[in-house]
């Protein structure tokens, strides 16, 4: 099962997410999501959300690059998860700088909900720029908007479980599951938002999904300095999904 | 159930409850033509979609959030639909037609003949029995006229558990009758804004005579429920609830379809959306016309707008994207309560701003009149929220004259407990 793991960056604050992502480089994953900050992250939990604000501060682009270049000689993909409010004056623009950045794709939370009217403009502007957009929906995604942004993209998929980042309300998966195996076929489908326990990654597993994402697990560590608990958190990822 | 034109139960005929009564409910949701937008927090420090947790019944919420277009209905929510009048007659309106001159045909689904008088008690039936079966002994929820509250305070009754009322305090003291009614249905019902919840407290000393609104009661209802740690139940606007209703509609099509008639258009009124949407939803495949009418005096499909708000005044609840007049709205006194909610259900403020749903908006006087014409025709008495789209039939038909229309309207409940609204 594969591994994405999801930092806001640079939170909690330049120092220390560097300290904090190079303890995880050695391991054993697949994907980066580094989390570009924006002033509305409308879909995130509390927990991100807090991350947003105090990334914002200590953002620059140069450190985006450096940063974004380093984990690829790891031979790790990286992402940026970046919300549509950040670029809806210059899509151009913003897709120029990820391209710039290095990064392999782009993942737009919001791109089928708030942006639904322009999402072939927006994702054409992504492969304009040589980066691969990562469909991303959710449960109540209907069929036919998932079958239309499967067809404008080669890539993975991302599936949000939860209606928020890092929360959990109960929910029928393996119905869910179901129907989304079989809008996508073959693809790889990577599933995120309310995950924190083995319990649940066993369980995801079993169901059947390709991999999972990982973010708000491991906030509270990196805003305490906790390297113990942060190692102990990933460690317990990699070996759930790769052990 | 009747056979539409003479009031001969279709058993008569050879068909039964059950084959009229679905055993699933519909979810829209898949079949969308567009996403829709998830819930959103409001507050930045905390989770109002992590707080429904502690706020719904948990099949509630999972069905809230649910992408399976079908869900089996219980055989015990079967059985009190039944027991709570299932299925509604759909009746053609033959004198209505002749009063209209109308050369077509106009059917009703007559939600006026449950138990509790409206279309109501079909959410507020599975919402009781999920909170019953997770051993909660309470329900808390809001209403406007009182339809809805009514309908609470029976289900509640029906699955062993006790009911909280929290009624708009307009509604309140323009309807007795109905306070009483959910009283004798087992229910405790307090005018809103009450001394109950730290928000009405506040609301009460600023303005002790606030006439209230349906965002106000809702929100005390859903305090009221996190403070007494018990369950709320959602009258509207909710996607689940707009599932459970859509019980309206797949009856009036296997009805329609026994009779061989094939609808041009639907109609119905529209406060939060549930009768509306629960009644056309499960026609949305087919290229049928639909029609939502809302009252003029709360005109939020000519002057609100499509965007995230807030559900409740007191911003407890996440913020859903809908048309909206704003949560501080507060609407004028109208009779019909129960349209005189600030905001539409997603799903059905999605399909009115993509067009595939067109809108009117009647006015009071115009409504009474309605309900006068179909009091005088067909024998019932409207309730005046029905009476909208009544009066929104009558004008199709009247601007349809020569065309052969089939009109098929949801009259979302009756008003036999509504009379004062032609006075004392």
């Amino acid at each position: 099962m594969k591994l994405a793991l999801y930092f806001t960056f640079p939170y909690p604050s330049r120092v220390a997410f560097d300290k904090f992502i190079n303890r995880t480089l050695l391991l054993n994953y697949e994907y980066v999501e580094l989390g570009i900050p924006t002033e509305h992250p409308y879909y995130d939990g509390p927990i991100v959300r807090r991350t947003h604000g105090k990334a914002m501060e200590e953002f620059s682009m140069k450190l985006l690059e450096d940063t974004v270049h380093m984990i690829r000689e790891k031979g790790k993909k990286v992402y940026a998860l970046a919300y549509c409010n950040l670029f809806e004056n210059d899509p151009d623009g913003f897709m120029s700088s990820m391209e710039d950045a290095g990064f392999d794709g782009l993942i737009l939370p919001d791109l089928l909900t708030d942006y639904y009217s322009i999402r072939k403009d927006i994702a054409s502007s992504v492969s304009s720029h040589g980066l691969e957009l990562i469909p991303f929906f959710n449960s109540t995604t209907p069929d036919a908007s998932i079958n239309e942004i499967l067809q404008l993209t080669n890539s993975w998929v991302y599936f949000g479980l939860q209606p928020s980042t890092g929360i959990r309300v109960p929910l029928d998966i393996p119905s869910m599951y179901s129907r989304i195996r079989n809008l996508c076929g073959e693809r790889e489908i990577i599933v995120g938002f309310g995950i924190n326990s083995a319990g649940t990654i066993k369980e995801l597993r079993k169901i059947g999904f390709d991999g999972i994402a990982v973010g708000s697990a491991f906030v509270n560590s990196m805003e305490n300095d906790d390297q113990v608990a942060f190692d102990l958190q990933i460690k317990m990822l990699e070996s759930e999904t790769h052990g | 159930m009747y056979k539409y034109n003479h009031f001969i139960p279709l058993s008569m005929y050879g068909v039964k409850n059950k084959d009229i009564i679905p055993e699933q409910w519909y979810n829209i949701t898949p079949d969308l033509p567009e996403p829709l937008s998830p819930p959103r927090d409001h507050d930045p420090e905390r989770s109002s979609i992590d707080l429904l947790n502690r706020i719904l019944p948990l099949e509630v919420l999972k069905q809230e959030f649910t992408s399976r277009r079908y869900e089996k209905i219980p055989d015990e929510i079967l059985r009190q639909y039944e027991q709570a009048g299932r299925p509604t007659p759909l009746i053609r309106a033959r004198n209505l037609e002749s009063f209209l001159n109308f050369t077509g045909k106009i059917f009703y689904k007559y939600e006026g003949a449950t138990v509790t008088g409206s279309h109501k008690i079909n959410a507020a039936i599975p919402q009781a029995y999920y909170a019953a079966q997770e051993g909660v002994t309470e329900v808390a929820t809001e209403t406007g006229a009182g339809q809805w509250g009514t309908a609470t305070a029976l289900a509640a009754s029906l699955n062993g558990i006790k009911s909280k009322i929290f009624m708009v305090n307009v509604s309140f003291r323009q309807k007795p009758l109905r306070k009483r009614i959910i009283e004798i249905y087992g229910g405790n019902v307090v005018a809103s804004p009450s001394t109950l919840t730290d928000y009405g407290r506040q609301i009460l000393k600023k303005e002790p005579e606030h006439p209230g609104t349906l965002g106000i009661a809702i929100s005390e209802a859903v305090q009221y429920t996190l403070d007494n740690n018990i369950r709320y139940l959602m009258g509207s606007v909710e996607n689940s609830v707009i599932t459970f209703q859509s019980i309206i509609g797949q009856e009036a099509q296997k009805q329609l379809e026994i009779e061989g008639e094939e609808p041009d258009v639907l109609i119905g009124c529209v406060g939060g959306g549930s009768n509306f949407s629960g009644f056309v939803f499960p026609f949305m495949k087919t290229d049928v016309e639909m029609i939502a009418s809302a009252a003029s005096e709360v005109p939020k499909f000519s002057k609100g707008k499509y965007r995230y708000d807030l559900i409740d005044t007191a911003g407890i609840l996440p913020q859903l994207k809908m048309i909206s007049l704003g949560a501080d709205y507060v609407p004028p006194p109208i009779y019909s309560g129960g349209l005189r909610y600030h905001g539409a259900a997603p799903a059905l403020s999605m399909l009115v701003n993509n067009g595939r749903i067109r809108t009117d908006e009647v006015t009071e006087e115009k409504s009474m009149e309605a309900m006068q014409i179909f009091a005088r025709t067909q024998g019932i008495v409207p309730a005046p929220e029905s009476a909208h789209a009544i009066a929104t039939a009558i004008d199709y038909c009247r601007n349809h004259e020569n065309q052969g229309k089939t009109v098929v309207l949801n009259v979302s409940g009756h008003g036999l407990l509504d009379l004062s609204i032609f006075g004392d």
